[in-house]
């Protein structure tokens, strides 16, 4: 597992704890410059972590959602005081209807790309680092599926290219006929991963898996640098809780837009975006460092 | 590692549980909850500032005898700061009761005064007089559910005003059908004992018969008129059940549309009407068409929808002072009627409609 960035470096449980604040903060913050502050952070810190893939992902996946959200909201939501036009069955289409569209539909982007950056981040063996002390067999289902995932994947493209190379592709010939083919290959996969449990069963059983005082080898160690990050992260979420337990970030957008602006509001707002640029500074700096190192050899 | 990831997760729960409620507290307009009045019923300067300051609605309870009132004091009026002087007292009249207001000059702005009975006035709106007991100053909403409560906005000060109950609006006697009245109105005979195919209980005998809404064809050379009003007064006595955020939606008089004449078309039904009057003042207003019920439900008006002012709130329409127990979009407006549109806090109880909704 290559380690890309400088925050996939630190200890998993830094990891861990920053992607639950992150979405966290995320998924509950509807104040248009917290979801301003979710969408760049997790924007930039995917384009650091993928580059060009990052942004393919962002276009294809995560705009038809935003999209979706910002048409399909002002359709069936009605409330707000300033009407701009009335649909065909006398419902009227709202200001406030259309921001909190654009609202829900940055929500949606940023917790997508946080998952996005998550996943690339928190790989499986971290995560059965982490939760395979508090709930092993939950370790194991969940890196046992995620492995599943990328394997299915091969598998079925193995199966593909063996099935077109006797002249059963599923990309040319009728409707019908590719129906056909691509069923085939769906049928042969559901045996081949019937097949695969068993086998990985068996693997399991022999490497001792279900033992008591069964160990794994493990090779993250949680030393200053992790005892500062994680003081910063806390410091950070402590800061924008308190804030959004005072109402500092409070905003709503029926009947009327309204919302919070105060020194507090603007005090978690500059934690927020602190905590939301945290891994892709540290990795912009480590960068630095690295090429100043390189030029003085 | 442990312990510290039970700590964390201890601590999204607490937060999830309790924060997420209040956290998007409104902090535009805030209720300040019921304050009793001082003995002298003087509210003071500093507290009039503070209340135009926070732009926040505030409830002023006093007693007098039997009776409690209250006064609702929304921020955003207040045009001049000074001492209100809210005290009053209340006698009973003949037929009503005497308001006998402390204040000796005018408060600037319209506060809206809630007076609770002991008894129940067997009306729909009462008349506010003079002093001189015979020009009438403004017009009271009567809700209330054992007892009724008065609500009406206090444009002048004045001692000694008399409040008397309106006649309730002259029930037209049945006729049989296809008599002088000239329309084909069809009127129940009360004889019905099942509920209709769109679960409508039997109507009272004497009040229309629904006309389903796809039967009909609108005559727009056929011109009528009635009159048409939206009112939400009863929120002013269930502030505390509010959701904080819609305070904004509420006019601090109860009134979202007063009654005014406005012209209608033959074969339109009360909703049509509704959806017309509301596009053309402006008024926001939210409906769903229900099958189960061939109508159109009325979700919202104002921005102030079902479910805003406690889990029983919601709109419901009232025709000469009937409250009809099937949908607007089955009621096909008559010439002359008077159309109501009113906010109910407990399924209809407060403002005289229970029964529409079912109860005793």
């Amino acid at each position: 597992m290559a380690n890309t960035d400088t925050f996939s470096g630190y200890h998993p449980t830094v990891n861990f704890i920053y992607f639950a604040l992150v979405l966290f903060f995320g998924m509950i913050f509807m104040h248009p410059a917290c979801l301003a502050i979710a969408l760049f952070g997790s924007v930039a810190y995917a384009v650091r972590l993928k580059g060009r893939r990052a942004a393919g992902f962002g276009v294809k996946f995560i705009l038809p959602v935003v999209l979706l959200a910002v048409v399909i909201n002002p359709a069936f939501n009605h409330a707000g005081e300033t009407i701009l036009l009335y649909l065909s069955n006398g419902n009227p289409i709202t200001k406030e209807s259309i921001a909190y569209g654009f609202a829900a539909g940055a929500m949606l982007a940023a917790v997508l790309m946080w998952f996005y950056c998550g996943t690339e981040v928190l790989s499986s063996d971290k995560f059965v680092y982490i939760f395979g002390r508090v709930s092993p067999a939950l370790a194991l289902i969940l890196s046992m599926t995620l492995r599943f995932v990328p394997k299915f994947k091969r598998q079925m493209e193995l199966t593909r290219q063996a099935r077109r190379s006797v002249g059963c592709d599923t990309a040319n010939g009728s409707v019908l006929r590719r129906t056909k083919n691509a069923i085939t290959v769906l049928s042969g996969m559901i045996t081949w991963s019937l097949e695969n449990a068993i086998d990985t069963a068996d693997s399991m059983k022999s490497r001792g898996y279900g033992l008591a005082h069964r160990s794994s080898f493990s090779i993250y160690r949680f030393d200053r640098r992790d005892r500062l990050m994680l003081a910063w992260l806390l410091l950070c979420g402590g800061v924008i809780l308190l804030a959004a337990f005072t109402g500092g970030l409070s905003w709503r957008y029926f009947p009327n837009i309204r919302g919070a602006l105060s020194p507090v509001t603007i005090c978690a707002l500059a934690a927020y975006l602190a905590l939301c640029l945290t891994p892709t500074i540290i990795d912009l700096r480590e960068e630095q460092r690295w090429k100043s190192l390189i030029s003085k050899a | 590692m442990k312990k510290f990831l039970c700590l964390l997760f201890c601590f999204v729960m607490l937060f999830s549980a309790t924060g997420c409620d209040n956290f998007l507290a409104a902090n535009e307009n805030i209720l300040q909850g019921s304050v009793d009045l001082p003995e002298d019923g003087i509210v003071p300067e500093s507290t009039v500032q503070q209340i135009k300051d926070e732009n926040a609605v505030a409830v002023f309870c006093g007693q007098s005898g039997a009776y409690r009132y209250e006064w609702t004091v929304f921020g955003s009026d207040i045009a001049e700061v000074k001492a209100l002087n809210l005290g009053l007292d209340i006698d009973n009249a003949e037929n009503g009761i005497y308001i006998d207001l402390h204040a000796a000059e005018s408060f600037c702005f319209a506060p809206v005064l809630s007076v609770y009975l002991d008894t129940q006035w067997d009306c729909q709106t009462a008349t506010v007089y003079k002093s001189d007991e015979k020009t009438p100053l403004c017009s009271a909403s009567v809700t209330g559910e054992k007892t009724s409560i008065l609500n009406f906005a206090v444009t002048e000060v004045m001692p000694n005003l008399l409040i008397t109950p309106d006649e309730l609006p002259a029930t037209p006697a049945p006729t049989a059908s296809g008599s002088s009245t000239g329309s084909d109105r069809v009127v129940s005979d009360g004889k019905q004992t099942e509920q209709d195919k769109y679960k409508t209980d039997p109507v009272p005998a004497g009040k229309p018969m629904p006309v389903e809404p796809e039967d009909t064809t609108v005559d727009k050379r056929t011109k009528y008129t009635c009159t048409f009003s939206i009112e939400c007064s009863t929120i002013l006595n269930n502030l505390d059940m509010l959701d904080p955020d819609k305070l904004d939606a509420v006019p601090s008089d109860g009134i979202i549309l007063p009654a005014q004449t406005v012209t209608f078309y033959e074969g339109e039904s009360v909703y049509d009407v509704l959806k017309r009057i509301c596009a053309e003042k402006g008024i926001h207003m939210e409906a769903s068409f229900t099958p189960m019920y061939n109508s159109a439900y009325v979700e919202g008006i104002h921005n102030l929808y079902e479910f805003d002012c406690g889990q029983a709130s919601g709109w419901m329409y009232r025709v000469d002072g009937w409250y009809p127990n099937y949908g607007c979009s089955r009621y096909q407006l008559k010439q002359g009627e008077t159309v109501e549109w009113r906010y109910t806090c407990a399924y209809g109880d407060d403002i005289g409609g229970g029964y529409a909704m079912g109860s005793d």
